[in-house]
């Protein structure tokens, strides 16, 4: 099972659920209306990560993208025994416990193994579906390699952080282990001859032999318990009447074996007309929506970043009076802060922390905080861009009578800006490349796009050398547009 | 007797450990022109700027129309700033407007005059000062003389009661100093009450009213030009004298 599970993120995750721990469980605790508050609502949100087939992945279905996979057929089927409608929302495995705590979704089914850790942090089913481990090799290699115990002196690459990754390493002896975040890169790995061998689940692996004629699946042989190998859906902590609902269906689910008789059958068709075609061209509309989503954010943010730069560089400089001493103190303290904490975190905390009080969107969420970031950034351009700007320009203005401040917004700023507008267009190429963080949380700019495409089409370079060509013309337009623009205010 | 529109009471102003106005107590009157001369590093910018509050005082009075400036709050200081224009030694235009931008900037925002009444009013005073035909430039086009006739256009743009002038010409090549002072003793002409700093001995001779002799901090002398010129009483002042009219 996926079990990523990098620092800061668990960090967080205990963060959130102190907060939330102080503000809701009591509540939910005490009265749990989580049944009939989804069944009010008439929908039942799941969270999932679409880039591990045949769990869950995005096809196209009549030209529209959308998210299948057994995963959503099990939770469509729950859905419908709660007498609800299920909308599916993707975001990165990483984020997902995250959202279910802070009430962004309302159940994660996502190949989850519910390990002790996460039981601690959120409500489980029952099993829904008992995997195992294979390992993919070359098929020219098939005389070669028999289980994990063959591969001595050799390599196996396994999925950084996972069950997978650290069984290798305990039950293999004069075995390298090698971790990398994506099974697509590591079955890259493997047919560039870097690795011998990948450890992945069992339905991962037969879906990357059906669909890769180079490949073969052999087992693994690894000792592991059922509970390791397990997946079930999650629920937030204390949601006891849903999870019993849930029970319900994912027991006859089990009893009925509709994972091997329908839903893999069904999700094995989606992959093959997800394969039928993998040229990237194909997947254009996929790649269009990252660029709209990467241009709407990065538009979005400069321009709110720009407002809040001016409001803080203005503030940063504010002089006299105990008011002002203080909003001075507050700008200069937001900045610094800003400048000190990375951007990743800034995202997850906006979208994770913020959403304990506000349910935002993604979206949304992303937008705020690369604005919120970005401001602190354009306040200090702005800043040394007033600063440049000769005191005898204030006091021409002033002399004529001009308040303080109309002297700045008719006379300083507007050279300011001037001075600082190459500056201001490297923080926006700057933007269009650090949008991409927005990808943890799920929005659909061009890295998530493109990840979801080199799952879907089990090619691990050709759309990372897509996205690479796109970024590069989107910097490249707009550096040569900024440029066009400058030049035109050199002529004043 | 007329009351004086400016009247200064012990002025006093001081950098830090550095008493650059010690006691300054003078006064002028509507429609006189007063030339302020002295040593470099004297104190002149200083007091100029002390007048319209761009510098403020340490201690002291500074009068205008009734008024003492350094008792009022921001919005009256502004409201009275409107009529005592400045003129600086490095001009101070607005490089990212054009000339007649740089006129009607200050009565658009300020007095909220409409465009076009501005427009009018800002070709009438670049006649004035000869340069209609540069409205559409930019400063930076400008030579220095045509640069300090406009900005001696944009400070009469508000209509002021006073104008001040800290070395309009100093920062002028020799041969355009002319222009920018013949455009002053107009000014004068039509009565204009005027405070210049200036090294023209020739302006003061001939423009001014009063002569006020300033060094170490102190106005040392005021006198009518020809006395100041003939007879000055100081030896600060001889000194003074001596070395320019060398
Ligand atoms: N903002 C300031 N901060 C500190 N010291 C200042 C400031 N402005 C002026 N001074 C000091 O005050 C003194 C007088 O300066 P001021 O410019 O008024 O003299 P000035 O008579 O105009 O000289 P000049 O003929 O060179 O223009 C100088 O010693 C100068 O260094
Ligand atoms: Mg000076």
């Amino acid at each position: 099972m996926k079990k990523r599970l990098v620092l800061f993120l668990a960090l967080m995750l205990t963060l959130v659920t102190g907060v939330s721990a102080l503000t809701t469980t009591t509540a939910s605790a005490a009265s749990d209306n989580s049944l009939a508050k989804v069944q009010k609502k008439g929908t039942l949100v799941m969270g999932t990560s679409p880039d591990y087939p045949p769990y869950e992945f995005q096809a196209t279905v009549h030209g529209k993208t959308k998210i299948v996979g057994m995963d959503v057929a099990v939770g469509q089927k729950i859905a419908k025994d709660l007498g609800v409608k299920l909308v599916v929302k993707s975001m990165s495995f990483d984020s997902l416990l995250v959202a279910l705590q802070t009430g962004k979704v309302d159940m994660v089914i996502s190949g989850m193994n519910p390990t002790p850790a996460r039981r601690k942090n959120v409500d489980f089913t029952h099993t829904y579906y008992q995997g195992g481990y294979s390992i993919v090799i070359n098929k020219s290699d098939k005389g070669i390699y028999k289980d994990k115990d063959s591969f001595v002196g050799k390599t196996i690459g396994a999925q950084t952080g996972s069950t997978m990754y650290n069984e290798s390493k305990k039950q293999t002896s004069g075995t390298t282990v090698k971790g990398m975040t994506s099974v697509s890169d590591l079955i890259l790995a493997l047919q560039s001859h870097k690795i011998q061998g990948v450890a992945m689940e069992k339905p991962s692996a037969q879906a990357y032999v059906a669909n890769n004629k180079e490949l073969a699946a052999i087992p693994s042989h690894f000792d592991l318990s059922a509970s390791d190998t397990s997946a079930s859906a999650a629920f937030a902590k204390g949601s006891t009447s849903l999870v019993k609902a849930a029970n319900k269906s994912v027991d006859q689910i089990k009893k009925q074996d509709l994972v091997n008789k329908d839903y893999l059958p069904a999700a094995g068709k989606y992959l093959k007309t997800n394969t039928v075609n993998t040229s990237m061209l194909h997947y254009w509309k996929a790649f269009l929506t990252g660029v709209e989503y990467t241009l709407i954010i990065t538009v979005c943010s400069v321009f709110f970043g720009f407002i809040l730069g001016v409001l803080l560089s203005l503030a940063r400089m504010a002089r006299g009076g105990v008011f002002k001493t203080a909003l001075r103190w507050l700008a200069t303290a937001y900045v610094e802060f800003i400048r000190g904490t990375p951007m990743m975190v800034q995202v997850m905390f906006v979208y994770f922390g913020l959403g304990l009080i506000v349910n935002l969107p993604a979206l949304t969420s992303g937008i705020i905080a690369i604005s919120l970031n970005s401001g602190a950034y354009i306040a200090e351009y702005i800043r040394g861009g007033i600063n440049s700007v000769d005191d005898g320009q204030t006091e021409a203005a002033r002399s004529l009578g001009m308040s303080s401040g109309a002297t700045m917004r008719y006379v300083v700023l507007p050279q300011a800006l001037k001075n600082i507008w190459p500056s201001l267009g490297n923080e926006f190429i700057t933007l269009i490349k650090d949008s991409s963080i927005v990808s943890i949380i799920g929005v659909s700019e061009l890295i998530f796009q493109s990840n979801i495409v080199r799952s879907d089409t089990y090619r691990g370079v050709a759309p990372i050398a897509v996205i690479m060509v796109i970024y590069f013309v989107l910097t490249f337009t707009a550096s040569r547009l900024l440029n066009y623009f400058e030049r035109r205010m050199q002529h004043d | 007797m007329t009351k004086p529109i400016i009247e200064v009471k012990n002025l006093a102003k001081h950098f830090g450990d550095n008493q650059v106005l010690k006691d300054i107590t003078e006064q002028v009157n509507p429609g006189q022109v007063i030339v302020v001369i002295g040593p470099s590093g004297g104190g002149k910018s200083t007091f100029l700027r002390c007048l319209n509050l761009l510098e403020h005082p340490s201690s002291g009075e500074v009068d205008f129309a009734g008024e003492d400036l350094t008792t009022l709050d921001d919005k009256r200081v502004n409201e009275l700033r409107e009529q005592m224009g400045m003129v600086f030694q490095g001009f101070n235009l607005f490089p990212n407007m054009t000339v007649l931008e740089n006129i009607k900037l200050a009565p658009m925002k300020v007095k909220h005059v409409d465009d076009a009444t501005a427009t009018k009013q800002a070709h009438e005073l670049l006649k004035q000062v000869n340069l209609d035909d540069h409205a559409d430039a930019f400063p930076t086009s400008l030579s220095g003389g045509q640069a300090q006739r406009v900005a001696i256009a944009r400070a009469l743009a508000m209509d002021p009661k006073v104008m001040l002038f800290d070395e309009p010409t100093s920062a002028l090549d020799p041969e355009m100093v002319g222009e920018v002072l013949n455009v002053m003793q107009e000014l004068a002409k039509q009565g204009m009450t005027m405070v210049v700093v200036t090294h023209e001995m020739g302006f003061a001779k001939s423009v001014a009213d009063r002569v006020w002799f300033m060094a170490d901090g102190y106005i040392q002398e005021n006198n009518t030009p020809d006395e100041f010129f003939s007879n000055p009483q100081t030896d600060r002042a001889k000194d003074f004298l001596s070395k320019i009219l060398m």
